[in-house]
């Protein structure tokens, strides 16, 4: 066990070797910035370590710091893992205890061990067996069995994140990411979806994801210093399209209404016969989907956020272009999703953009006027979707627009000091927020359809059961994009009904826990795979209540 | 207090408008009660005040509640004026649109607006629903002598069933005989010139103007 000490938080910690810096900060209650949560592509959460102990954390490869930030002793605190014991100074006004808490230790991290893939050495033939669960998959010359290696990968319609586990020690050793490379053909899952209905464009879409995956198996593999060879098998998170075109599935049928499943999941495919440059042996496990818009994405959510197992009324939201959420009641699930479109990446807005540098990440109205954060220290380019929420949150909050979203530009209320904000572009009235980054009246209506589909769908399944939104005790926001919202927008936007104040949880991408947590414990799959089989899941094309619900939702 | 037909009318549009369903349906009565002509309440009054609501949708000033309050309100005040009006009046030939969303699509908010906005234009509106095959459109349009097929979208994956369609339509050499146009997210002017439609509109309100530019050309033979 390693020694993690945060003096001004009076903390310390015993992690095992191996652990990620930013979960270990992360369970000390350090709110630290990680935009892409963790998946290496920001570089917002970078800690700066004493010189000697800068041999005791391993950092995964990625170019987001400069040479004089590694001189000074700067790491990122998601690409590096802890051996050896730690001291770190934190700014304590950053620590916030409770409310950033992202998996507990029974979730995420303290699965039992219990491979699907093992290993025996026989003496008297000298070689190794390679067995999954009881079946023979082949034999090794030779002692291999302290050679085996595991990867759980979450294949984000935008980015991508593969973690190298050591299977006989449950040791995440190194990790990758990147963005996933087909959205160079189309953002959204619809247009992958129509691609991947031909034959041509299903094999251009499966080629790059698996070239790419392979990148990041090498990667992570020459990180930790093993042989990709000795990685027995993958676990792939993901939504339902995702998953249809890693194995080359057909995926037309989830394009359409009815959207009916080929693939259910739940099964292995061989990792030679998808091209995973893994052992010749391996196997790509895909965990259980539960209709075409609630995937293995959410199965994996579900296992991380432990649903089955917890007493009372969760709810679980993955806020995104597809917004799925479970309710579980003591147990008993329930799930759908919505059409929530792309505004939430930024696209279809004005001054929209994707959360890189020059995103205007939060913005805030007060007394003291209006005030805002940027990604990375540069000028102001564009407004991502974190921003959005925030300025169009705000607004409603303090009467910039109106319940029915209209600006109020030509309000009575001289002394609001952001005013001044108001502004015109080609005639139509817009709210600047700083620089060339401004909200127009067509943004506040993108956003509200956006935040009607999910509320709606909130509201319906809470219906479906009987239920208020009062009587919901925990509500989990789950994603790396809702890790950046704050939850005081989410309920002035109406995008989450104000009696879930003080009950938001933000957890993080449980895609990717819930990934590692399956490939750690096999038992776990048949559990998850027959909880997916109970799982009454809604389809809100078919409810009637849906328009009305969704227009009612509209409002502020 | 006297009221001029005017001023009723006014203030029928202005109801409509500022999405008053009560007030609305009072006026109705109250243009009854006086003796106007219903089918002139009709016209200058709900379907003026339609209008307007209308174009404070394209300024984003109304959203699709305000636009669907403010068609309750028409639909409540025409249900009271309707029974009055002359024959003559409403048996003048409208011309039809069959509409509807495409195979494998089920959004349907969008095409109800436009079927809404076409309705308050003089149109008569054959609503085929959502999820409707390409065959459908076109052997609905035949049935019902439909002048134009109006079809909706809102995923990138059914886009295609609307360029059926129009190759249903060439196949059975009577593509002069209709005009399609289509709209929906997904949909662009390029699109519709790709599939060979007639017209695309981005707004409900548009496609009125769009179906009404459309119907005034010269028809084929």
């Amino acid at each position: 066990m390693n020694k993690v000490t945060l003096p001004s938080l009076g903390v310390t910690l015993e992690v095992e070797p191996g652990a990620s810096l930013l979960e270990t900060l992360r369970h000390a209650g350090v709110d630290l910035e990680s935009p892409c949560d963790g998946s290496g592509t920001c570089g917002k959460c970078r800690v700066k370590l004493a010189a000697h102990e800068r041999a005791h954390v391993r950092e995964s490869a990625h170019d987001l710091l400069s040479d004089a930030e590694r001189e000074e002793g700067f790491v990122l605190a998601c690409q590096a893992s802890i051996c050896g014991d730690l001291e770190i100074e934190t700014d304590a006004a950053n620590a916030e205890g409770e409310g950033l808490r992202i998996l507990s230790e029974g979730h995420g991290l303290d699965v039992a061990l219990e491979p699907w893939i093992s290993k025996t050495f026989d003496p008297a033939t000298a070689s190794t067996r390679i067995l999954a669960g009881n079946t023979l998959l082949g034999v090794e010359p030779g002692d291999t069995t302290g050679r085996l290696y595991g990867l759980a990968i979450d294949i984000g319609t935008t980015t991508l994140v593969a973690a190298l586990v050591d299977l006989r020690t449950g040791c995440e050793l190194a990790t990758a990411s990147s963005l996933n490379p087909q959205a160079r053909y189309g953002q959204d899952v619809l247009s992958r979806i129509k691609l991947g209905s031909a034959p041509d464009g299903l094999a251009k879409l499966q080629g790059d994801l698996i070239a790419e995956l392979n990148r990041h198996a090498a990667d992570a593999a020459a990180q930790a210093g093993v042989d990709p060879r000795d990685i027995y098998e993958a676990v792939f998170s993901g939504n339902t399209t995702m998953l249809y075109l890693a194995v080359g599935t057909d995926p037309a049928t989830l394009g359409k209404y009815p959207y009916t499943l080929t693939r259910r999941g739940a099964e292995h495919v061989g990792a030679t016969g998808i091209g995973l440059e893994i052992s010749p042996l391996g196997l790509v496990y895909l965990p259980p989907v539960m209709s075409a818009y609630v995937g293995a994405d959410i199965t994996s959510g579900i296992l991380a956020a432990d649903l089955p197992h917890t007493k009372g009324v969760v709810l679980f939201v993955d806020i995104g272009t597809n917004g799925e959420m479970v309710l579980g009641i003591d147990g008993k699930l329930t799930a759908t999703s919505t059409a929530a479109g792309p505004a939430f990446e930024g696209m279809n807005i004005t001054c929209g953009m994707r959360a890189g540098r020059g995103a205007v990440e939060r913005v805030s109205l007060s007394d003291d006027g209006l005030a805002f954060a940027t990604i990375g220290s540069t000028e102001p380019s564009g407004l991502c979707g974190s921003g959005l929420l925030d300025v169009v949150g705000e607004l409603a909050a303090h009467g910039g627009v109106d319940k029915n979203g209209r600006f109020q530009h030509n309000g009575t209320a001289p002394d609001k000091p952001w005013k001044s904000q108001w502004e015109r572009v080609d005639g139509k009235p817009v709210f600047r927020i700083t620089g060339p980054v401004y909200l127009s009246q067509k943004d506040v209506r993108q956003v509200q359809l956006a935040k009607a589909a999910i509320r709606a769908g909130i509201e319906l399944m809470l219906k479906e059961n009987g239920l208020t939104p009062a009587r919901v005790d925990r509500v989990l926001i789950a994603g790396s994009f809702g890790f950046h919202l704050r939850t005081e927008s989410l309920i002035n936007l109406g995008l989450l009904p104000r009696a879930f104040a003080g009950r938001v949880e933000f957890v993080g991408n449980t895609s990717r826990t819930g990934a590692q947590a399956l490939l750690l414990n096999h038992p776990a799959r048949g559990r998850l795979a027959r909880v997916a089989g109970t799982v009454n899941v809604l389809e809100l094309a078919n409810n009637p209540a849906f328009e009305t619900t969704f227009l009612q939702s509209l409002a502020f | 207090m006297t009221v001029s037909a005017q001023q009723l009318h006014e203030q029928l549009a202005t109801a409509v408008v500022e999405l008053d369903e009560d007030l609305t349906k009072q006026l109705a009565q109250q243009a009854i009660d006086l003796g106007f002509d219903a089918w002139e309440a009709v016209e200058f009054g709900l379907v003026a005040g339609m209008d307007r609501a209308g174009k404070l949708f394209d300024e984003e000033e109304y959203f699709i509640p305000e636009l669907l309050l403010a068609s309750d309100a028409m639909y409540a005040g025409l249900a009271i004026l309707r029974p009055h009006i002359p024959q003559q009046n409403t048996d003048a030939e409208k011309v039809r649109v069959v509409i509807g969303v495409i195979e494998g699509d089920t959004h349907d908010i969008g095409k109800n607006l436009v079927r809404i906005m076409l309705d308050v234009g003089g149109f008569e509106v054959i609503d085929l629903g959502r999820d409707v095959p390409p065959r459908t459109f076109v052997d609905r349009a035949k049935e019902t002598g439909a002048r134009i097929i109006a079809i909706a979208s809102l995923m990138t994956t059914t886009m295609d069933g609307m360029a059926e369609v129009v190759r249903i339509l060439e196949a059975e050499k009577i593509r002069d005989r209709f005009k399609v146009i289509v709209g929906g997210a997904p949909i662009s002017q390029g699109f519709a010139k790709k599939i060979g439609a007639d017209g695309y509109a981005s707004r409900a309100p548009a496609a009125v103007q769009l179906a009404k530019r459309l119907v005034s050309e010269p028809q084929a033979a």
